[in-house]
């Protein structure tokens, strides 16, 4: 008996030490059945962490305006991820399809934190699109490192049944070929493969009008494909959180894991600002505190505002529940709305067009859902329309005007040059926090991601306001400061050392991204907007 | 003049002639509704379209409409389980606009009883498209007004939408309606188009919007980067914006005859270097106040010696910069929220402009030149049409209610509305007999 066993063991660490190459066999694949490997509660937990390290760093990618897979978000992207220790998937992501041992071992590690991650991120449709979002950046970049035949051999190993175009097919929208398919010279085009597909599957590239379009079928060359695959994939991940929710109860009776997982989960809802705690803002300071804690987004609201009595309907969303969130009552609110409209137009039509509006913003109407305050991610996304004030003024603001603007604003020559080395270069949210040192004469460098932190920050440094602490949260254990302002600690408590600081500082980024992802569930509440439907 | 009286010479159009159209008074309207609701709104086709041939499950009965009614009351998440019903209420609430969402999951008025609420499954791929996004480069008419000149910008979208969706897109069914004041909306019907999930709304209008807007010295300017080599939609839509281009901007709007319209120009070359140097030449060469047309003269000439000239000032990325100007101008200004929102309201079409009177009318794209927004009729006018036409015929009163009612808008201006509309409705209702037969 003793020997049989041995014999059966032997046999099945064989079969693994077989299956690992089999199993991953490239660096590229499509999640598609999850691991039955048995693994380590310890190594579950590293993995996780790993995963979100990586996830991260594409987060942090996606918020500097570079453009996706340009050399610009390559450099960056290899720089983060060699920072954070994370060469070998550095490597997954630009070598070759090597057979080393290690990037096997990568590539395992690839696969099952994945799966891992996609317990703790079903359980939001929030968390899922954030993880889903940057997944794909993920995906999109290690595909991009693939050649030609390794494209063909991956196209076979997921049973992707497309046929190029032949030759005749090809000459016949040649011209419509030759003008609208981006990123690629006329004799280059002339040498691709390329495959016709219903628009639906290419939207990414529909969208940025990279490739042509006739009568509902896109027409997409190889190197395009990626954008094809990763619908995909999408599709693939998609499916997978949800069959994931379905037997998330299951997992959630193994105590070891489910206290993780919820862990992990529990620490990215960031800072809140739909409900102010601290205090109320009487709107008579609102003039004075525009000028001194506004970051220039809202500055710029507040004074088309005042100047023209009016605003529109983004700026209205943008800037209301800004004020929401550093503590304007819905009372003041209405009345501080209503005092400014009104100088243009009678009250009974503030009343009919607007009032339901601020109601509806402060889940007082409609689907009564208390809106949360616009994040930086959500307002640099902004496009603004004739007419508009709002969207992030470092991205929407011509430089010249921008110029003049901070100059108006008393700022010096010199300190507008260091803020506009930043705006011009894509990186708003840097351009607004030296904006914020400048004009606060402050040292440390705030990490901005949203208006209302923003205001926060100002209104801590000149010292109106204390800094926000929870009870379970040691003083001496922060290295940042909005830490400290972030609710919900206690169940942080079983992360331990650098797990934890690493956590936070994923929280921090995660808020941001959180936030700009309710605009969707949101936009469809916004639609009952009274002033929006269109007589 | 308007259209109708050039192409329908006889009965209805000889009545609205004779006297002249009453003005609207918006005072009046709830005493007008009831009688248009029930003598004019043409109810059958209207079901035809939201039915779509009963083609799917739930297509008509879970569909949401919902109400303006007097004093601003918003009635949301209506649905009707047969068109009498919808008819019936219609005609009983008499409300001041008519708005259409999407097909829901299940009975929109369910919606706070169903757990996990109620989603969208299936809604028209919708367009908006305001005049007051026009503002900045028509000199005719500003805000709610809107005239003839202004109108060709409407003319200018329209054309450029259509081809777009059809020639891209390859959708077929897509139905323009006047808005009633200065807008115009458009709804495609087609299928696949009615089963866009949000990420595909969103990719088609944003493929179809190609002006941002940057706020430059504290004005928003629209500007378009073109490229190297310029998109096939683009240069398609050049060919409708540039043959157009002088009779809108320089004739009709004279956009550049004011120091002002000149800076607007201007402000539109997104390159420093050269904008700069474009002011210089320009200032040097014309007074203010010069004709559009010298302006845009010069302008052309400056680009094009500019991009040719060996020493190469301009770098290669104002290759394309007159063509990029025309666009900004011209280009259609869409409200991308309303055609990415998946369950946005929008008012459906033979609804009374509350302020105008004017009637939501269906427009024909190919015919858009000749439409005329301050002809469209009025519902006062519309019902002393039809009140004329009875006296004339006497009929109204001894024929059967049911009968006469359907033909009532016959009787009128309005004929010509619904008459795009039906033409609309056959095509639709051919696709799904051919579909039908398929299987």
């Amino acid at each position: 008996m003793d020997f049989h066993l041995k014999k059966r063991q032997r046999s099945d660490i064989k079969l693994e030490v077989v299956s690992l190459e089999t199993k991953y066999p490239h660096n590229v694949m499509l999640y598609k059945y999850p691991p039955t490997d048995d693994i380590h509660i310890e190594e579950f937990e590293e993995l996780a962490l790993e995963r979100l390290r990586l996830l991260r760093v594409f987060d942090r990618a996606a918020t500097k305006a570079l453009r996706m897979l340009s050399d610009d978000w390559k450099a960056y992207v290899n720089a983060e991820l060699t920072r954070e220790g994370l060469r070998n998937y550095l490597r997954l992501c630009t070598g070759g399809d090597s057979k080393h041992e290690s990037d096997i071992q990568t590539r395992r590690r690839d696969y099952i934190s994945h799966f891992i991650l996609r317990l703790a991120y079903c359980r939001s449709e929030d968390l899922s699109r954030w993880f889903i979002a940057r997944e794909m950046d993920y995906f999109k970049y290690k595909f991009s490192a693939l050649s030609g035949p390794e494209i063909k051999q991956f196209l076979d190993v997921v049973n992707f049944s497309f046929q190029p175009l032949t030759e005749a097919q090809k000459d016949q929208v040649k011209d419509g070929l030759y003008e609208s398919t981006a990123g690629q010279s006329v004799a280059k085009i002339e040498l691709l493969d390329f495959y016709k597909v219903p628009f639906t599957q290419v939207l990414d590239l529909v969208r940025s009008r990279r490739c042509y379009l006739k009568a509902g079928f896109a027409y997409v060359n190889t190197h395009d494909l990626v954008s094809l695959v990763g619908t995909k994939h999408m599709d693939e991940i998609e499916q997978g959180l949800a069959a994931a929710k379905v037997f998330i109860d299951d997992i959630e009776s193994d105590e070891r894991i489910s206290r993780m997982l919820k862990a992990l989960h529990n620490s990215y809802v960031g800072k809140d600002y739909t409900v102010c705690k601290d205090a109320a803002v009487p709107i008579e300071s609102l003039d004075q505190l525009s000028k001194t804690s506004y970051p220039l987004c809202m500055r710029m609201c507040h004074e088309h505002l005042r100047a023209n009595h009016h605003i529109k309907h983004g700026g209205r969303m943008q800037y209301g529940l800004f004020l929401k969130g550093i503590g304007v009552t819905l009372e003041d609110s209405l009345r501080f709305w209503r005092e400014e409209f009104t100088k243009k137009m009678d009250a009974d039509k503030f009343a009919r067009s607007y009032e339901y509006n601020i109601n509806h913003n402060y889940g007082k109407k409609g689907s009564m859902v208390n809106y949360t305050p616009y994040s930086c991610l959500k307002i640099i996304k902004e496009m603004a329309a004739p007419g508009d004030c709002h969207g992030c003024p470092y991205k929407a603001m011509d430089p010249v005007s921008l110029k003049t603007k901070m100059s108006s604003y008393g700022l010096s020559p010199s300190a507008i040059d260091e803020v506009m080395r930043y705006a011009t270069s894509g990186h708003y949210q840097l351009a607004c926090s030296k904006y914020f040192m400048i004009t606060h004469n402050s040292t440390t460098e705030p990490t901005i991601n949203h208006p209302n932190g923003y205001f926060e920050e100002s209104q801590i440094v000149m010292g109106n306001r204390q800094k926000r602490v929870t009870g379970s949260q040691p003083q001496q254990h922060q290295p940042n400061k909005l830490r400290s302002a972030i609710k919900g600690g206690a169940d942080r408590s079983m992360m331990m050392g650098n797990d934890d600081d690493e956590l936070w500082r994923i929280a921090e980024t995660q808020e941001r991204t959180l936030q700009s992802q309710q605009e969707l569930s949101q936009a469809f509440d916004d639609d009952l907007d009274l002033t929006e439907i269109q007589y | 003049m308007p259209e109708s009286n050039t192409e329908e010479g006889n009965g209805p159009q000889q009545v609205s002639q004779q006297s002249a159209a009453p003005a609207y008074d918006p005072n009046i309207l709830p005493d007008m509704l009831p009688v248009y609701y029930r003598r004019l709104f043409p109810h059958q086709p209207f079901y035809r379209w939201l039915s779509y041939g009963l083609s799917e499950d739930g297509i008509f009965t879970n569909r949401e409409i919902s109400f303006t009614l007097h004093d601003d009351i918003y009635v949301r998440y209506l649905c009707y389980d047969t068109p009498a019903d919808l008819e019936k209420d219609i005609c009983a609430r008499n409300p001041y606009k008519i708005d259409i969402g999407a097909v829901m999951s299940t009975r929109p008025k369910n919606f706070r009883i169903v757990p996990g609420g109620i989603t969208p499954v299936q809604r028209e791929l919708v367009f908006d498209i305001d005049m007051t996004d026009y503002d900045e480069v028509r000199t005719c008419c500003s805000g709610a007004e809107v005239c003839q000149k202004c109108w060709k910008f409407m003319v200018l979208a329209a054309r450029i939408l259509e081809s777009a969706l059809r020639e891209d897109f390859g959708f077929e069914h897509v139905l323009w309606i006047f808005s009633g004041r200065r807008g115009i909306h458009c709804w495609v019907c087609d299928q696949q188009a009615r089963l866009l999930d949000a990420r595909g709304r969103s990719a088609v209008a944003e493929y179809l919007n190609i002006i941002n807007y940057v706020t430059y010295k504290g004005s928003s300017t629209p500007r378009i980067q073109l490229g190297d080599r310029i998109h096939h939609s683009l240069r398609r839509a050049l060919k409708f914006v540039e043959p157009m281009f002088e009779e809108i901007i320089l004739d009709d709007q004279n956009l550049f005859g004011t120091p002002k319209g000149v800076s607007k120009l201007m402000h539109i070359i997104s390159d420093d270097g050269a904008r700069n140097e474009l002011a210089v030449y320009l200032q040097k060469s014309h007074e203010d106040g010069t004709h559009s047309r010298a302006i845009w003269e010069s302008f052309a000439r400056f680009a094009n010696s500019m991009r040719t000239s060996a020493a190469n000032v301009w770098s290669r990325k104002l290759k394309h910069v007159v063509e990029e100007v025309q666009l900004c101008l011209l280009y259609p200004r869409l409200d991308i929220n309303v055609t990415k929102g998946f369950n946005h309201l929008l008012k459906a079409p033979f609804c009374i402009h509350p302020a105008t009177g004017k009637v939501c009318v269906p427009f024909s794209v190919s015919a858009v030149a000749k439409f005329d927004p301050t002809t469209v009729p009025t519902i006062s006018q519309l019902l002393q049409e039809i009140n004329a036409f009875d006296d004339k015929t006497k009929s109204y009163m001894e024929m059967p209610e049911d009968k006469s009612r359907i033909k009532d808008h016959k009787k009128t201006s309005m004929f010509k509305g619904v008459l795009v509309f039906e033409e609309f409705l056959r095509k639709l209702e051919r696709s799904f007999k051919e579909n039908s037969m398929d299987f």
